[in-house]
């Protein structure tokens, strides 16, 4: 399949939408099971922006995209562990606590 | 609107075994492009679910739906090897550590969408529909059939490049020692 202007602006307009909601579901968040979930969405925006660039540097955006898959997947896995270190520390996974916790 | 506009700009004077071959080369085209369109509103929509859904295991599997879609688009560019990745690490492993922290920490479905949020959510949505009209329309009158690259990705490429061999290794070995340091913080004695 060709990627032509439609298809770029498809792809550009589902990225920056998912990037919305990812930021929106971030800073409406009172958990963070939900803050984990906007950066998952967040990082989906991200592999979408970077299809495009399969079209000129193909390798180099596989490269890209192996590149982002790696650190964002360790990315969620420390903040996996920092959210079970968390309710172990405080019983509760609340963002409040987080915000009472930094202010002291 | 693509396809009503390339036919409202034909010269009416073109032969009818032109105006059919041309046709037959769009056809295709708009056919393809009305997926990717329909996968995209699936994931959009998705995301959306995951932003108005109370309970925080629906909105993660609703986000295992996106990060599937989102995948899904690569699939359908021919890119099955990210395909293969986003799907395994995103929305399997990943997906499932966090659909089972949402189902683990389950509490009572409280609304998490703040109205305030929705204003600059609304301009920037706003913003970016007036732009991607502005920028069809004036493609689909100036240049309707311009192509801007076609994909050719080969993975025995990719793999034959020892740099990004290496490269692939060193990510790898990150993960384990990240997986490692992270079983080893868990695996302790609680405080």
């Amino acid at each position: 399949m060709q990627i032509d202007l439609i298809s770029t602006l498809a792809i550009y307009i589902t990225s920056f939408a998912l990037l919305l909601i990812g930021y929106a579901v971030a800073l409406s968040s009172k958990d963070l099971v939900r803050l984990l979930i906007s950066l998952e969405l967040m990082f989906g925006a991200v592999f979408m922006s970077v299809l495009p660039l399969f079209s000129s540097i193909s390798n180099t955006a596989f490269g890209i995209t192996i590149v982002g898959v790696f650190t964002s997947s360790c990315e969620l896995l420390v903040l996996i562990t920092a959210i079970i270190m968390f309710d172990r520390k405080n019983k509760n996974i609340y963002t409040s606590s987080v915000t009472i916790g930094g202010d002291r | 609107m693509y396809v009503i506009l390339w036919f409202a700009n034909q010269p009416h004077r073109k032969k009818p075994k032109a105006f059919y071959s041309d046709i037959q080369n769009i056809l295709p085209m708009s056919v393809e492009i009305l997926l990717l369109i329909a996968l995209a509103s699936v994931a959009v929509l998705s995301s959306l679910a995951v932003l108005f859904n109370k309970d925080n295991f629906y909105s993660a599997l609703f986000m295992s739906v996106t990060l599937i879609t989102v995948a899904t688009v690569y699939a359908l560019f021919g890119i099955q090897p990210v395909f293969v990745l986003i799907a395994f690490v995103f929305a399997g492993a990943i997906g499932i550590v966090t659909v089972a922290l949402a189902a683990t920490y389950r509490t009572a479905p409280e609304s998490q969408v703040s109205a305030l949020w929705g204003i600059p959510v609304i301009i920037t949505a706003s913003f970016l529909a007036f732009f991607s009209y502005v920028c069809v329309k004036r493609q689909a009158i100036l240049h309707p059939q311009l192509a801007t690259g076609t994909i050719q990705f080969e993975l025995q490429n990719f793999l034959a490049n020892p740099e990004y061999i290496l490269l692939v290794l060193s990510l790898s070995s990150l993960g384990i020692l990240l997986m490692l340091s992270a079983l080893k913080i868990v695996g302790g004695p609680a405080e």
